[in-house]
């Protein structure tokens, strides 16, 4: 059998397999075990839609626990031993992250990458949604600069080498550098501190056309009432936008300010491959990826302390998710 | 909605130029690459992409032939450098020694020593003059030439025609397809019945959505290797007769593999749906309540409302998220590195790029590049295709 | 289910008669080679019907090569031998071996990995009688038992690991014409190599490039540095303690290696763009500077195996040429060899996976790579006169020269450590940390494993 035909078949098998589920599954519901219909039909069409929402979310919760939940649950007990699975260290593993140097800068530059990365990418993806909203050539601009994100990280981290490299001759800001200043090339990903801001910036570049899709679409979503009474009050372009826009999309906001946080949390590649953690640039994710493969209790120890950081984006989102059920 | 927002036509402007100014911005890293990708090796290090239209003066190393002519007391080399060095252009300068490469100007007469003589012509021309006859490689000779701008194809002819680079495309098709489609489906699922039905427990379920957001994916592959790898030894005890029994792994070996496509579409729909949840029971919160609240009046099951009503408001949503999950399907190296098996047979074309061309072709950037443009062509056109979903895009949460 | 699964079995399946109908690229009986061994192999092995799967971090044109022997060892058995190669070999092995889909063979770029893996209980011990057999036939047999005998899951010690490819560290490469045109001479002695720097300076010339760029491996170049200093300064035994931490990385012998290649990378003069430019330049690109026209360096410390990362076309021996980086006169240390080398570990028994250990043993094993270039060899029985040119017979001779051969110490130490913090450490000081706050830090380190 040709690979495209053997492709083609396990495309259709899966993908049917799982209409069937949801539709056969109801289908025994409603016609089998509790009809609507017969002396009990009343009765039984309230016991289906008791059953039902269970239909609806077993398969996303069977996965999400089998996926998720229980490789969490195993990954902290494991954390719990040495780099011998069967040697327990109780939070040994922790204590010595805790004492590493390179460990304490990781957690300093994740904190500022997950401040910083999606407070950028929020901010351009907003200016480009308004900004391209009544432009006769927008979807243009907006194809453009949704771009970066169908590209791969390591994709990424290739293009940017072409921007940074420490060579007049590859990276343009070297030559950019060269041409203006006449200064003798540089290796951003060498200068103390701002390199850190050099590698978030190639998230940012990437993310930002997440946000600005996203916000664009609840920017129309505005009722225009609200706009055009502030424009009959007279005010201003940039009020209108900050004290009118701004403040009724706040949700969406927080649903891409989330979205990133944790995708932010979770990015090893530009890191790893644009300086392999070095010049104090570590971050979570990729020093974890040093332990990986040969010290799985630190490598899980690593990831609590990642979902720790990332806790009270957590709790806040359920506060909000609760706030809208009421 | 044109005429909202205070637009006068000097804002207008204003507007125009800031995004063509964020669009440059955004796009020169990728025409870099893009540039870069039809540069040889060569050419990417001599001189900046942003150059590649220009002619530029480069630098060449070249030998004169070893066939000398006799000439009276000497003897004679002739002949065009350019074609020994394979370049075209206008030379400026040339030289004998690599320290100064541009020693003597183009059609004078270089005294070498030793009674060497050597004229070059701007059109590659050459004579070298010998009083002894040339024997071995012939006279080095350096030279400065002005270089015609010189594009080339052949990165992509090397990316495309590595062995098994079009199984690795199906491959990739494979994977991407369902892994896309079946976390839509089951997450639409669950999403309408967080959003629209009331059951107990559901603010718990919520909760929990949100808080698996934040798992990191590294933490949970080996663990579900194994998994896969016991429930693919439980199969073979099952069903399979000619399983043999590995003490060393104290499995059961047989035609179930733990590592198959099957498992690497779980995989995906496992880390895919946190988000694909989130995102679209945020939007289908936000859909008007009258609409379901008349069907259900009318006597539809939730069945139907979903299927015949919500599915189809959602269609902007699904969409976007389609496209969303297909890209990091797509780019996606280390669930298909963990999950599918080692060989050809199941390589994905991330994968074949990283761990075999690059690994054989590391320092070649134009390689590299065009290896990069290979693989985002697909969720380019995907994009393109689908980008009028996005714009209308994922009405998140609360916008009512 | 069943068809799912079995379909990607199937499809794994479609791919492994690799060589089946397909021409040997040596055919047996023609040439030089040692035939007279392999007929008897052949003649008492017969695995027809049998799979084997090998893994390994040879790609691309090393797997192409590599592809020839396979096929030749598929040829004698008539088993089916399907190799792949990955970049990321480390942790597919590791991968695989947890999800119980191990290869027969794996091919490990480094002893530490194995080592780990065999302590896991992951590796078999290979046949009886391997380990006499590399001690009697390979130059310095006994060291290569060493070097592939680990602990099992039990503590107990055994051979796991079959040297198969050696890569000589200890070589400079150069450009003979650029060398000719200047009348620099090859120097004999470190204080010549010193000298000769120095004189390449005052031409006006930069007479080295160094490149420790490598990704997530960034640093990984100057380790070699430090260890062949470390071989040039100090006594083997000494390296032999420094390796197992039996002398703290900290010490002033260690800390004088790293200095003593601070002293070429760390100085301005030396070193094409200085240090700085070093750490970031990718070790790949690092030797184009030889052959910038003009050169923007004039010789370059690396292993063996750079040619492959020259300019397409050039000839080594020809265009460009290597020497041995020599001795410290000064020192009375003989002429030290850094090495480093590939070895096979058997990952799912079988008996094709025994019988390749023995092919493997076979001189045509050897001869069948090094007729196709790229490749040494420890095995003494191979016909030298098959080495595909006179560079990589010259590369045999610096082996069989050695009055001191040394392993790679950077891949016998702790994975956290050799393949971690000895590279980053490198990276600081060669951009200007100091030797010994980068020492404490990596002692530090060891000593948080222990």
């Amino acid at each position: 059998m040709p690979p495209v035909l053997q492709g083609l078949i396990t495309i259709v098998l899966g993908v049917g397999g799982c209409v069937g589920y949801f539709y056969l599954s109801n289908l025994v519901l409603d016609r089998f075990i509790f009809p609507a219909k017969g002396p009990n039909a009343g009765r039984n069409i309230n016991r289906a839609n008791m059953v039902r929402p269970w239909l609806f979310i077993f398969p996303a919760f069977a996965a999400l626990g089998l996926y998720l939940a229980y490789p969490v649950v195993g990954s902290f007990i494991r954390s719990l031993y040495g780099r011998n699975p069967d040697e327990f260290v109780g939070l040994g593993n922790y204590m010595w992250l805790f004492s590493d140097g390179e460990f304490r800068q990781a957690v300093l530059n994740n904190i500022l990458w997950a401040i910083v990365v999606p407070a950028g990418a929020t901010f351009f993806g907003l200016i480009a949604a308004q900004l391209t909203d009544r432009l006769s050539w927008g979807n243009i601009a907006k194809s453009l600069i949704f771009m970066p994100m169908a590209i791969s990280f390591v994709g990424a981290s290739l293009i940017w080498k072409f921007v940074y490299a420490n060579d007049a001759d590859i990276g343009i800001v070297n030559a950019f550098r060269a041409w203006a200043f006449d200064a003798d090339p540089i290796d951003p990903m060498q200068i103390p501190f701002w390199n850190n801001f050099f590698l978030m910036f190639i998230l940012i570049w990437i993310q930002t056309g997440f946000a600005m899709v996203i916000l664009s679409a609840a920017l129309r979503g505005i009722p225009e009432e609200t706009v055009e009474a502030a424009i009959v009050d007279g005010a201003k372009p940039l009020d209108i936008f900050f004290k009118i826009k701004v403040p009724q999309i706040m949700p969406t906001i927080v649903v891409v300010w989330t979205t990133i946080t944790i995708l932010v949390l979770k990015i090893f590649d530009i890191v790893y491959t644009m300086t392999g953690g070095n010049f104090g640039t570590q971050i979570l994710p990729s020093y974890m990826f040093e332990f990986m493969f040969r010290d799985d209790g630190r490598a899980t120890a690593v990831a609590f302390v990642i979902m720790l950081i990332v806790t009270p984006v957590m709790v806040w989102n359920i506060i909000q998710a609760r706030k809208e059920m009421r | 909605m044109d005429n909202i927002a205070g637009t006068k036509s000097s804002l207008g402007w204003a507007v125009n130029i800031a995004v063509v100014a964020m669009v440059l911005l955004w796009i020169i890293p990728t025409v870099g690459l893009l540039v870069s990708s039809f540069r040889d090796r060569d050419a990417i290090s001599a001189s900046g992409w942003w150059l590649a239209p220009f002619a530029t003066e480069q630098s060449y190393r070249a030998r004169a032939g070893a066939e000398g002519v006799p000439d009276g007391d000497a003897f004679v080399v002739t002949g065009n450098i350019f074609d020994e060095a394979g370049a075209t252009g206008s030379l400026s300068a040339f030289g004998v020694r690599g320290r100064a490469p541009g020693e003597f100007p183009v059609g004078t007469v270089a005294d070498l020593g030793d009674g060497e003589t050597l004229t070059m012509q701007a059109n590659g021309d050459y004579e070298f003059r010998t009083p002894e006859e040339p024997d071995g490689r012939g006279q080095r000779i350096y030279f400065l030439a002005e270089t015609p701008p010189d594009f080339t194809l052949e990165n992509y002819d090397t990316v495309l025609g590595a062995g098994g680079m079009a199984q690795a495309f199906i491959n990739t098709l494979t994977v991407t397809i369902p892994a896309t489609i079946i976390p839509i489906l089951v997450a639409a699922f669950a999403a309408y019945a967080l959003a629209w039905m009331e059951f107990p427990l559901r603010g718990v379920l919520i909760a929990l959505v949100v808080g698996l957001l934040v798992v990191p994916l590294q933490l949970a592959l080996v663990p579900l290797l194994s998994f896969h790898t016991q429930t693919a030894s439980f199969l073979n005890w099952l069903f399979d007769p000619d399983a043999i029994f590995n003490e060393t792994s104290d499995l059961w070996v047989g035609d179930y593999e733990g590592r198959s496509f099957v498992g690497v579409w779980l995989a995906h729909t496992g880390f895919g749906l946190p988000l694909a949840i989130y995102l679209l029971r945020n939007y289908m919160v936000g859909l008007p309540r009258d609409i379901i609240e008349n069907a259900r009046v009318d006597g539809a099951t939730e069945f139907q409302i979903f299927t015949k009503v919500i599915l189809p408001l959602s269609f902007p949503a699904l969409a976007s998220f389609a496209i969303f999950q297909f890209l990091w399907t797509w780019n996606d190296l280390l669930v298909a590195k963990v999950f599918l098996p080692d060989g050809d047979a199941a390589m994905v074309m991330t994968r074949k790029i990283a761990d075999d061309l690059l690994g054989s072709r590391g320092g070649d950037w134009g390689i590299l590049a065009g290896a990069a443009f290979v693989s985002i062509a697909v969720p380019l056109l995907v994009f393109f295709t689908m980008q009028r979903y996005l714009v209308r895009g994922l009405l998140a949460g609360s916008v009512k | 289910m069943k068809n799912l699964m079995g379909g990607a079995a199937a499809i794994a399946l479609m791919s492994g008669a690799a060589f089946a109908g397909g021409h040997l690229p040596i055919e047996p009986g023609s040439g030089d080679y040692d035939w007279t061994a392999y007929d008897e192999f052949a003649a008492n092995t017969d695995l027809s019907g049998q799979s084997l799967s090998i893994t390994g971090p040879w790609t691309g044109d090393e797997k192409a090569k590599f592809d020839a022997v396979v096929a030749l060892f598929a040829e004698a058995t008539g088993a089916e031998a399907e190799y792949s190669g990955s970049d990321s070999f480390e942790q597919d092995i590791v991968i695989a071996a947890e999800a119980g889909s191990a290869p027969n063979l794996a091919v490990f770029p480094q002893p530490g990995l194995a080592a780990d893996m065999a302590a896991r209980g992951q590796l078999s011990p290979l046949p009886e009688g391997t380990s006499e057999f590399v001690a009697e036939n390979f130059a310095a047999g006994q060291s290569w038992v060493d070097l592939g005998t680990y602990a099992n899951a039990s503590g107990e010690d055994e051979l796991f690991g079959m040297f198969y490819r050696v890569d000589l560290k200890s070589l400079v490469w150069y450009v003979p014409e650029a060398f000719e045109e200047n009348d620099y001479e090859i120097p004999e002695t470190m204080e010549e190599l010193i000298a000769l720097s120095d004189q390449i300076v005052e031409d006006g010339g930069t007479p080295w490039c160094i490149g420790l760029g490598s990704g997530a491996a960034t640093g990984w170049p100057a380790t070699d540095w430090v260890e062949d200093m470390m071989l040039r300064t100090q006594p083997p035994e000494v390296y032999d303690a420094w390796v197992a931490n039996e002398l703290s990385f900290d010490s002033p012998e260690v800390i004088g290696a790293i200095e003593a290649y601070g002293q070429f990378a760390r100085n301005e003069d030396y070193v094409a763009g200085g240090g700085e430019t070093a750490a970031s330049t990718d070790f790949r690109d690092s030797p184009n500077g030889l052959f910038e026209v003009p050169p923007a360096c004039y010789m370059h410390r690396q292993a063996s195996f750079i040619p492959a990362f020259f300019p397409e076309g050039t000839e080594v021996g020809e265009d460009v040429d290597f020497f041995y980086f020599p001795a410290f006169e000064g020192q009375d240390l003989g002429s030290p060899v850094l090495g480093a080398g590939t070895l096979f570990s058997i990952t799912n028994p079988s008996d094709t996976a025994n019988a390749f250990i023995e092919f493997l043993k076979l001189p045509i094993a050897h001869e069948a790579w090094m007729t196709q270039g790229g490749f040494l060899t420890a095995h003494g029985g191979v016909n030298a006169d098959l080495y595909a040119d006179d560079a990589l017979r010259g590369q045999a001779e610096i082996i069989q020269g050695a009055t001191t051969f040394r392993f790679d110490g950077s891949d016998l130490m702790p994975g956290e450590i050799g393949a971690g913090a000895f590279w980053t450490g490198m990276v600081d000081y060669t951009t200007g940390a100091s030797a010994e706050e980068v020492a404490a830090g990596i002692q530090e380190r060891w000593d948080a494993i222990k």
